[in-house]
């Protein structure tokens, strides 16, 4: 029990008007034992804040339930690469189609017919390796860039969880050595009145 | 603050069209923050996993009848306490008491500076020293940053029933967390 106004737990979770924190402040301000306890509560709060959360053990898996799975074309329309891939490869079809039926000038020979048929057959074969090439890269290119945004923010949530620990044990070794001197001022005391 | 509440609060409207990508975005912003508050609760992290997905199950499936979007944080944080006295009250009815209490207290001792591990180690083991419902009440209002209105809500008491578990285990948490100390490891 203290001989504040007003409940200091109260103060320190903000649950008292301005008359009142007024109050506990003007008295804060002349009694030692009343700002001790505020700041051993303030510390015990800092302690309880500094517990680091736990991952799960596995994400919550939501969308293996198929009823709540997008439908093809949201999958598509979602993810950068694919959606590059699919306009590459509508480009190839449409320079394929048009090379196939746009129609000849002049009366082809068979020979010339061949030669352009192994040209297209030609085309397609490498822009498709071409765009499957292009589609790898880029996933490649945000992976990596992805790993290293997350492995900047791990190391900077690291060193503020550090700081924020030594912290709270410098406060904690203060309030001992006080209840320690507190125990042997009262010891000395009541050995005296023997 | 605000601006996760706005965008919580688009999400929720997207997820109530059945929009299953925003409530899965819903998902994995709490999914962390429910297990770790499951987690001290049950104190099992297989357990907590698995209420953890229930939780989120019958969110999805009561979403509608969540009135306010801006209390989403509440009424899942109900959903999930609820959840985690159920699977306490099947698996130990009785009795309130924590392996922890029955441990001695530790006689003060030569004392030593501690490390921030020890700081952290230190407050755990403090929090399974306390009833389910203190800790419970800790860890809303410290951890989580819940106002007294809201944990009321959650835990379906009065906020003077909420303010005495708190203040009451907060005295016990202060008087564990300045007087521990740890013997013969200088």
């Amino acid at each position: 029990m203290t001989c504040s106004p007003f409940d200091l737990k109260d103060y320190l979770f903000g649950e008292l008007n301005a008359e009142e924190k007024g109050a506990v402040e003007r008295h804060l301000s002349s009694c030692a034992v009343c700002q001790d306890e505020v700041a051993a509560l303030d510390a015990t709060r800092s302690a309880i804040l500094c517990m680091r959360e736990e991952e799960p053990p596995r994400r919550i898996a939501f969308v293996s339930d198929k009823v709540f799975e997008p439908r093809w074309w949201q999958k598509l329309f979602s993810s950068g690469p694919q959606l590059g891939f699919a306009s590459a490869a509508m480009l190839a079809l449409a320079i394929i189609f048009h090379a196939a039926y746009v129609p000849a000038a002049a009366p082809a020979l068979p020979a010339a017919q061949l030669d352009q048929a192994a040209i297209q057959a030609e085309v397609s074969k490498r822009v498709a390796v071409a765009v499957e090439k292009a589609a790898v890269e880029i996933e490649a290119r945000q992976a990596e860039k992805l790993m290293q945004v997350v492995n900047a923010r791990l190391a900077q949530s690291d060193r503020r969880y550090e700081m924020d620990l030594r912290t709270v044990a410098d406060v904690l070794e203060r309030m001992n050595k006080r209840t320690a001197n507190v125990r042997r001022t009262a010891f000395e005391g009541g050995a005296d009145l023997q | 603050m605000i601006f996760r509440e706005v965008e919580d609060r688009d999400l929720i409207a997207q997820a109530r069209r059945d929009n299953v990508e925003a409530f899965n975005l819903l998902v994995s912003r709490w999914e962390k923050r429910i297990f770790n508050y499951l987690l001290r609760l049950v104190k099992n992290r297989e357990d907590a996993q698995d209420l953890a997905q229930d939780v989120f199950v019958k969110a999805h499936q009561n979403l509608r009848k969540l009135e306010d979007p801006s209390r989403f944080a509440p009424w899942l944080y109900r959903i999930a306490h609820n959840e985690a006295y159920s699977m306490l009250r099947k698996n130990r009815p009785e009795t309130d008491l924590d392996d922890a209490q029955q441990e001695p207290w530790l006689e003060p001792g030569p004392t030593r500076r501690m490390l921030p591990i020890e700081v952290s180690l230190a407050v755990e083991r403090a929090l399974k020293r306390l009833s389910k419902e203190q800790r419970e009440a800790v860890i809303l209002k410290v951890y989580q940053g819940f106002k007294f209105e809201e944990m009321s809500q959650i835990l379906g008491c009065p906020v003077s029933t909420v303010k005495s578990r708190l203040y009451t285990a907060l005295d016990l948490l202060k008087d564990t967390l300045t007087s521990v100390e740890m013997r013969g490891k200088e």
